[in-house]
């Protein structure tokens, strides 16, 4: 399958990641939209980066316990997302396990500083309040890894449609959303050798999400350790396995991976109930 | 109204091993980071001193003396370097405003290649016959890769580096 003819590729770290931007049947302005679609990234990243103590996550996490924070409304979308698919899973998805995450070098330390709480943290000790204010009543160290590259990629798509583009793909680091109806093979990196890539399916509109340890796990510095844990347990899951979730949205399809690694179960009704499919894919043999 | 189009393979084709995306040449990154500029090249060779300087200032070694950067016609620079990782081959461009800050970044090139996956027969076997392309052969066709993530580490420390260089042998 070759590339589209008169596409506009592009390619940006961002979110911790590379970013990917492919349009198709590119009009002339194709790249000013394209800048559009990263800057729409670009400020999810300045809002929600657990890494930048200047992010309004991390002003959450310092100051949301000690007064009520008022946000930005993608903030308030992303934490509002967050804490009903919290609540539709039975706190299988949990964002409050930032200090797990530093404890094992995925995380700045300075930024979640432990401090002594008789309860866990769970995202459910976060109170919306009007105005797009947040309060906590102890610091939950929260980390939106695993909620805002979705979020991000939806913008993204938004940006491009707002600019005209009807057909285009793009992908942050793995969490991708096809728009226009043209079949996108999508490529899943083996478990065991994520230089192997295996072709799962085809998209033609939708999203597409993975989680898998392979590549944090090897960043961490504590063996054992990966980006993914259940938030029951406080584990890091370190299987052989990596976990694809297929939404509508990219935030869904990205959230939703966590689930399903957390649970392992592709029939778990949080799925019908997002409209989403689960994929398992086990290293090969 | 959204919707969703998924269409399941009955098999999971196999793949290769080596993955490359070219995104942009060196002209095309210019226009895409300083469009309509004029650009006059200004590489030069760092000495070993500044050398010395640049790791220190950002913490990051420096593996090609040869710095490939053009000045920008009113203020600013745009450079090209490269990182290379464990199996990341990484080639980007960086567009510096006047005052030395980032304007704007972009991968030219992306090439992984987690080598030859020296295995046991058994685990060997199962890619003979199973595409047309040997595994070892780069595969154009492969895009949409789904993982988990990739950090860009590699890039931001190059990045990095590309200001301690503007700072010590460009300002």
């Amino acid at each position: 399958m070759r590339s589209p003819s008169n596409s506009l590729r592009r390619a940006r770290p961002l979110l911790g990641t590379i970013v990917d931007i492919r349009v198709d049947d590119a009009p002339r302005d194709a790249s000013a939209a394209i800048d559009a679609a990263f800057a729409a990234m670009e400020r999810v990243q300045r809002l929600m980066s657990a890494h930048d103590a200047d992010s309004e996550l991390s002003r959450i996490n310092r100051e949301a316990h000690l007064h009520a924070v008022e946000v930005d409304s993608w903030t308030w979308q992303v934490l509002e997302q967050a804490l009903a698919i919290h609540r539709a899973t039975d706190g299988l998805f949990d964002c409050a396990v930032g200090r797990e995450l530093a404890g094992w070098g995925l995380l700045p330390e300075a930024l979640f500083a432990a401090r002594p709480s008789r309860v866990t943290p769970s995202l459910a000790q976060l109170e919306l309040l009007d105005g797009d204010r947040v309060r906590t009543d102890a610091p939950l160290g929260l980390d939106l890894g695993g909620i805002a590259k979705g979020f991000a990629v939806d913008r993204a798509i938004d940006a491009l449609r707002a600019h005209g583009i009807a057909s285009a793909v793009v992908n942050a680091g793995g969490d991708l959303r096809v728009i226009g109806g043209r079949t996108e093979p999508i490529h899943v990196r083996d478990p065991r050798d994520p230089g192997v890539l295996r072709h799962l399916g085809d998209l033609a509109e939708g999203a597409l999400a993975t989680s898998a340890s392979y590549f944090s796990a090897a960043q961490a510095n504590v063996p054992g350790a990966s980006a993914l844990l259940d938030p029951r347990s406080r584990r890091a899951l370190v299987a052989e396995r990596s976990y694809s979730v297929i939404a509508s949205s990219c935030l869904v399809a990205d959230a939703l991976t966590k689930v399903l690694a957390v649970c392992g179960d592709r029939q778990h009704p949080c799925f019908a109930r997002h409209a989403a499919q689960a994929v398992v894919l086990e290293a090969m043999a | 109204m959204r919707h969703t189009q998924w269409i399941w393979l009955p098999v999971a084709a196999i793949s290769t091993s080596v993955y490359a995306a070219t995104y942009l040449t060196t002209e095309h990154a210019q226009q895409a980071i300083f469009p309509g500029a004029k650009l006059t090249p200004a590489s030069l060779t760092l000495s070993g001193p500044q050398v010395g300087q640049i790791e220190k200032l950002s913490g990051v070694d420096v593996r090609n003396k040869e710095l490939k950067a053009w000045k920008v016609a009113g203020g600013g620079w745009f450079i090209v370097d490269e990182v290379v990782g464990k199996h990341e081959f990484i080639t980007f461009a960086v567009g510096l405003n006047a005052d030395g800050s980032v304007k704007q970044i972009e991968i030219m090139d992306y090439r992984e290649s987690y080598g030859y996956q020296v295995r046991d027969a058994e685990w060997r076997r199962q890619f003979v016959g199973k595409t047309a392309a040997d595994p070892l052969k780069l595969n154009q066709d492969i895009r949409n890769i789904s993982g988990a993530t990739l950090s860009s580490r590699h890039i931001t420390d190059g990045v990095k580096r590309v200001l301690a260089t503007y700072a010590v042998a460009l300002k």
